[in-house]
């Protein structure tokens, strides 16, 4: 477009008559006067301002009113709850770093520590550690049986409700029971703690608690414990002790009729045959058995 | 300026402001939209928001908030449709001595076809151009209504200019 900007000053009304009268004079010029002229005499809908005014007032006084959102406690103790619930699973999901092995009835298990210490752990019994602080700290905790042949480190303990057992670098059983703490050394020393007393057990000696009393034990010199060899052994051990373990070596329930189990057993039975296991605890006591499904009775043969 | 402010929340002076501006405000909101219930509606719009932020408004740029109001509101909410603008009843001829019935068929021709070209001009050349002419608002004025620079309203301006004359050279 030709004197564009004469044209738009023409339409903003800065130009002199005299320039106005010069862009006349240009080509297309009409076509361009004609918009101009004609444009502004394009109509638009005329606003009663005082009555719009009105209806403005009218409508804003309804909307006015600020809306009051309460707030939704209950939505927001759900969601807190779903958090909750999420977060600390999360924790114990994730961050869970307690290891533990468990064996059943008639199981033993056989498994490697994180510093490849080694651990058999015999029938119904439990281990617990924590992996994370296992490099810090060689700390466990057992329920039953269990025999360690621990790596040479630092202190390694197992901690059990009657007692707490420590060493350098060893094999060692410890045999926690109802009323029964055991404790036997294969090499190195071993320090047990047992109510704020502290016995150190060279390679060979037994720390023996029956019912509260520490119990004097015969050296010994296997190498391994005989429940590694699928035997129970015993060692001047009262009777109900001895049945205990037949019933976690076998499946069985064990009552008895006319029987003192504070009597005292010496011997052995193997965890392969159940008769001859039976045998092998009631023949040297005098006593008898007979089974019923999976309860075995033992009774005094004597008296009959 | 918190004088000024406040003054904006004082019923008594928002009710100038609006008297005062209302019909600008429609021709505003009816150049894009080309309906005036709609029109209406969206200039009410725009006042009912300046009322409930008259507190946090700067004065001296109230007006360009109501216009800046208008074209989001718009943008926001309706449809693009035809603007499609009618002529005054007793609008002038450009020559009012020539009376001759081919010059007022051409003009009466003229018109239509300005109306046809203006309804086919982009939104943003329209509202610069129609508020130019219809509400003889200068370039500056213009500029600080829609918040932009009067370099861009020319431009909007010499661009509507353009295709309208070749529009009507072209039918």
């Amino acid at each position: 477009m030709k004197n564009e900007k004469e044209i738009l000053k023409w339409l903003n009304n800065e130009l002199s008559s005299k320039e106005i009268e010069d862009l006349k004079q240009s080509e297309d010029f009409e076509t361009l006067e004609k918009i101009a002229h004609y444009a502004s005499q394009l109509e638009t809908p005329k606003v009663d301002a005082h009555a719009a005014l009105e209806a403005f007032k009218a409508r804003n006084h309804s909307k006015k009113k600020t809306k009051v959102r309460t707030l939704n406690f209950k939505t927001f103790y759900r969601v807190a709850a779903v958090l909750v619930v999420l977060l600390t699973s999360a924790y114990f999901l994730f961050y869970n770093n307690t290891k533990s092995f468990e064996t059943q009835i008639a199981q033993t298990k056989t498994f490697t520590l994180p510093d490849n210490s080694e651990v058999i752990l015999n029938s119904a019994s439990k281990l617990t550690f924590n992996k994370k602080k296992w490099s810090d700290k060689r700390d466990l905790t057992l329920e039953g049986e269990a025999f360690f042949k621990v790596k040479k480190g630092q202190t390694f303990s197992v901690n059990t409700t009657a007692g707490v057992v420590k060493v350098l670098g060893t094999q060692f059983n410890v045999k926690e029971r109802k009323n029964y703490f055991e404790v036997n050394c294969y090499e190195g020393l071993v320090s047990v703690t047992y109510n704020n007393e502290t016995v150190k057990l060279p390679p060979g000696k037994t720390f023996r608690v029956i019912n509260g009393t520490i119990e004097n034990v015969e050296d010994f010199n296997t190498k391994n414990p005989s429940w590694i060899q699928q035997e129970s052994s015993f060692n001047r051990i009262p009777l109900d002790q001895v049945i205990a373990e037949l019933e976690r070596q076998y499946d069985l329930k064990i009552k008895v009729e006319d029987v003192d189990t504070s009597k005292l057993f010496t011997g052995s039975f193997t965890h392969t045959n159940k008769e001859i296991a039976l045998q092998a605890v009631t023949i040297p006591l005098k006593l008898s058995y007979k089974i019923e499904g999976k309860t075995v009775i033992f009774y005094n043969y004597d008296v009959k | 300026m918190s004088d000024e402010n406040s003054k904006l929340c004082d019923e008594n002076h928002f009710r100038d402001f609006y008297l005062k501006h209302v019909q600008s405000a429609n021709n505003f909101a009816y150049y894009k939209c080309g309906d005036d219930e709609t029109a209406l509606d969206l200039v009410q719009d725009a006042f009912t928001k300046i009322w409930e932020n008259c507190s946090k408004i700067d004065f001296s740029k109230v007006k360009t908030y109501l216009f800046t109001s208008i074209n989001n509101l718009f943008l926001n909410n309706i449809k693009h449709q035809k603007v499609v603008l009618r002529y005054a009843k007793e609008a002038p001829n450009l020559d009012t001595n020539n009376q001759s019935p081919e010059y007022l068929f051409e003009e009466e021709e003229f018109k239509q076809k300005l109306t046809k070209a203006i309804a086919s001009l982009s939104e943003v050349q329209r509202e610069v151009f129609l508020l130019n002419r219809i509400d003889g608002k200068k370039y500056r004025e213009i500029a600080d209504l829609l918040d932009i620079s009067q370099k861009t309203v020319e431009k909007r301006m010499s661009g509507a200019l353009q295709l309208l004359k070749a529009q009507i050279e072209n039918i």
